[in-house]
């Protein structure tokens, strides 16, 4: 008796004190999330714009119509390859970081950090200067005779994929620097001392030990290449389509069902990739 | 023997290689993140407004002009403004909740500390475009004015700061020893003052990081903004996207490094606070 009756002030308690931020973020996440998805069995109408029914015509729209699929299929890719790149491009960073000793450590981490929170947009204007046709890029190879005239590499699929990388590579970086940091240095050492050559050492004791940490980093940066917005706007230009872009593109053509469906679609790719390489690392974990 | 000393060294000479190799990869990929901001950097001082390379010459003038420009001095406000606000009411209910989440045990904890971190996981534009029908629907039902307002856009930026907060103050929370606090009480003070003079001080870096990279989220945010704004005005992040689909020139690119440098002074004043490399 007496600890139930400890136990309801407590409880009471516990609710006072988390019921404010519990209520703001219900309000936000779970009432919207709610009228999205009920948006997305609307019908769009040019006149009416919005027609209340329950209809699946916006997603059988989205996976028959070649202009959703070719946004879809570019998406996926580039996610995909946006993030080998990160990850083959991020560990040798991250294993340095982790390994240091020295007192400029923490500042290279805040080299690291800063650019995360610079805005995307902010990023983009840097690859702008760099790669447009009067940019220092066209006009050094130009110089150097490799072309004849200005070549800009704008408003292209490798341009976006460029960009991205320099966005996730941090985010990559940070989560393998985490777990590469928790590996004892002896192990690397014991297989040394064994013989085996650094990559073998690497891929032998290092990357198995460090799967969870690639796992999250993986996931991470695949979820922000899939959702990224400013870009492959500004980076891919007004032809280029991926979904985030698409959302809004479709938002200003005043077809909110659509841009609904094409919302849910992409969270739903991203949740299901993400649950597949959580299994796989599962997986892996246990054999290993 | 010799043939054992030979392949000693020849393994030494190798981690040697593997070192450099390594060492030099690291540098590239550093550099590579860093390459955009440096870029914008040197734009920002270049002589001439057409961004072409190499540069006549160098000059501070694209600085006077960024800080003349009404239409990114009012951005900036509005974006500070909506920071400021959205980082107090945000730290106002992630620090009760960090002190439930890591003190009490009832049902549900788990579910709903996930839910405090779902507007990080949740795409930008999703749930930007989300909140935009919750408020056309609910001003709708209300008839009040939330749609296109200063704190309906608020309330988007106050979802941005909560994640951070709570994962940064129970972070700290977690690590605070509780018995300083039943010292504190021993001595006579009541529960709450033990928490004011005790506990705060020794999160408080914990609140600092909290509010730090909650601010710097909503001040940088671009895709929750874009839908929420009042008609009429913009935040900075937009401001900039929408000159940057027009073009580019060094105005611009000045704007981008005052708005880096805000950025590293905030993380700079976090550091003296909590290692950065703890926190992310």
């Amino acid at each position: 008796m007496s600890a139930n009756a400890a136990s309801r002030p407590k409880i009471l308690t516990a609710a006072f004190l988390i019921g404010p931020a519990t209520f703001i973020a219900a309000l936000g996440v779970i009432g919207p999330m709610l009228y999205l998805l009920r948006y997305s069995f609307n019908q769009y109408d040019p006149m009416e714009l919005m027609i209340e029914t329950f209809t699946l015509s916006n997603y059988v729209e989205f996976f028959t119509s070649p202009y959703y699929l070719s946004a879809y299929l570019t998406t996926l890719r580039v996610g995909l390859i946006s993030t080998v790149i990160c990850l083959v491009a991020g560990f040798p960073l991250a294993y340095v970081l982790a390994r240091s000793g020295s007192r400029f450590k923490n500042l290279m981490i805040i080299g690291i950090v800063v650019p995360l929170f610079v805005g995307n947009a902010v990023r983009a204007a840097g690859w702008m200067s760099f790669l447009g046709s009067r940019g220092l890029l066209s006009v050094t190879l130009m110089k150097l005779g490799f072309t004849d005239g200005p070549t800009d590499f704008m408003y292209t699929e490798g341009t976006v994929i460029v960009g991205i990388v320099a966005v996730n590579l941090p985010y990559m970086v940070l989560s393998l620097q985490s777990v590469l940091e928790g590996i004892n240095r002896n192990v690397e050492e014991a297989a040394f001392s064994l013989g085996a050559p650094p990559l073998t050492m690497a891929r032998r004791v290092l990357l198995p030990l460090a799967l969870p940490g690639i796992a999250a980093g993986t996931i991470l940066t695949f979820i922000l290449a899939m959702n990224a917005y400013a870009t492959p706007v500004l980076l891919g230009g007004p032809s280029f389509n991926m979904m985030a872009p698409l959302v809004y593109g479709q938002f200003q053509l005043n077809n909110w069902p659509g841009a609904a469906a094409v919302a849910f679609v992409l969270m739903a790719t991203t949740l299901l990739l993400t649950i597949l390489v959580a299994i796989i690392t599962r997986q892996k974990f246990r054999e290993g | 023997m010799s043939t054992a000393g030979s392949s000693l060294g020849g393994m030494f000479s190798n981690r040697r290689l593997g070192r450099w190799t390594l060492n030099a990869f690291a540098t590239l990929a550093f550099v590579f993140a860093l390459l955009p901001l440096i870029f914008v950097t040197w734009l920002s001082f270049y002589e001439q407004e057409i961004p072409s390379f190499p540069p006549t010459g160098y000059s501070l003038q694209w600085y006077a002009r960024a800080i003349a420009n009404e239409r990114f001095i009012d951005a900036f406000f509005l974006s500070a403004q909506v920071g400021l606000v959205a980082t107090a009411i945000g730290l106002l209910v992630a620090i009760p909740a960090s002190i439930a989440l890591t003190r009490y045990a009832f049902t549900g904890r788990g579910a709903i500390n996930n839910l405090l971190l779902m507007p990080l996981v949740i795409p930008g534009i999703v749930l930007g475009f989300s909140l935009y029908i919750f408020q056309v629907e609910t001003t709708i039902a209300t008839e009040l004015p939330i749609m296109g307002s200063f704190w309906g856009l608020v309330f988007g930026h106050v979802l941005l700061v909560i994640p951070w907060s709570v994962r940064l103050i129970t972070a700290s929370l977690i690590g605070f020893d509780r018995t300083l606090e039943e010292a504190a009480m021993n001595l006579g003070a009541d529960p709450f003052t033990a928490f004011r003079r005790v506990t705060v001080p020794g999160i408080l870096p914990g609140i600092v990081a909290g509010a730090m990279f909650g601010f710097v989220s909503s001040f940088g945010n671009l895709e929750v903004s874009l839908f929420l704004v009042v008609p009429g005005q913009t935040t900075l992040p937009i401001a900039i996207l929408q000159y940057l689909e027009w073009k580019i020139d060094p105005t611009i690119a000045a704007i981008s490094v005052l708005q880096i440098l805000i950025i590293i002074a905030a993380m700079l004043i976090t550091d003296r606070f909590v290692r950065i490399s703890r926190v992310v």
